[in-house]
């Protein structure tokens, strides 16, 4: 049975590494949310608000859909 | 692990120490002291900072609020559920138009269940969520 889910996938991981190696507490404290919750975005276990997704975005300096992703699927478009 | 999922495991711990106390005490003291005894006990959850976080001022992140909110939700959800379940089982099984005498400790008591499960459910949710990776 195909998942009801969307899908959305980001690149938080990719981008901290290419903003100087940034850590997930820095990133947390820049967002204002807890590094657990960077760690669960991360690992894709939870979606974000879109408050926080711009919030994460802007931290970045870069546009949402650069960070975010959202991938359809038959079921879910 | 988070504060939050430090509070469940701590007040998960606070719930099992107080049924295995009442336990004891119902063996030795009878139900209405067993009952005064151990309800204090429950006053333990509030031991961990992040119970106070909001009076610190300190306050949640979406994903840490959207838990709280699930796992507020699923205690008083298993509370109503109980609640509903009891008052028909007791309807049918003593008739529906029956008195019932009850000793004045089942008051206490029912409360203490009551914010046992509620408390536990929550405790539970909390953990799971944490665990398994909450999308809330």
């Amino acid at each position: 049975m195909p998942s009801q889910e969307p899908e959305i996938k980001n690149h938080i991981r990719r981008l901290r590494f290419e903003h100087g190696e940034m850590t997930q507490d820095q990133l947390a404290k820049r967002a204002g949310v807890t590094r657990h919750t960077i760690m669960a975005l991360e690992a894709g276990k939870y979606f974000p608000s879109l408050l926080l997704a711009f919030r994460i975005a802007r931290v970045f300096r870069a546009p949402v859909d650069q960070v975010f992703e959202y991938h359809a699927t038959e079921s879910n478009l | 692990m988070s504060k939050s999922e430090k509070w469940a495991w701590w007040t998960l711990g606070v719930v099992v120490m107080t049924i295995a106390a009442y336990t004891v005490f119902l063996a030795f003291r009878g139900h209405g002291p067993a009952i005064i005894s151990v309800f204090v006990l429950l006053a333990l959850t509030a031991l961990p900072a992040s119970s106070r976080r909001h009076l610190q001022g300190r306050t949640f992140d979406e994903r840490e609020r959207a838990i709280a909110n699930k796992a507020l939700r699923a205690g008083f959800s298993a509370f109503w559920l109980a609640f509903v379940g009891l008052i028909p089982a007791i309807g049918f099984t003593k008739g529906w138009n029956s008195t019932l005498t009850l000793p004045v400790w089942t008051l206490g008591e029912v409360v203490w269940w009551a914010a046992i499960l509620v408390l536990g459910v929550q405790a539970l949710t909390t953990i799971v969520l944490y665990r398994g990776g909450s999308h809330a």
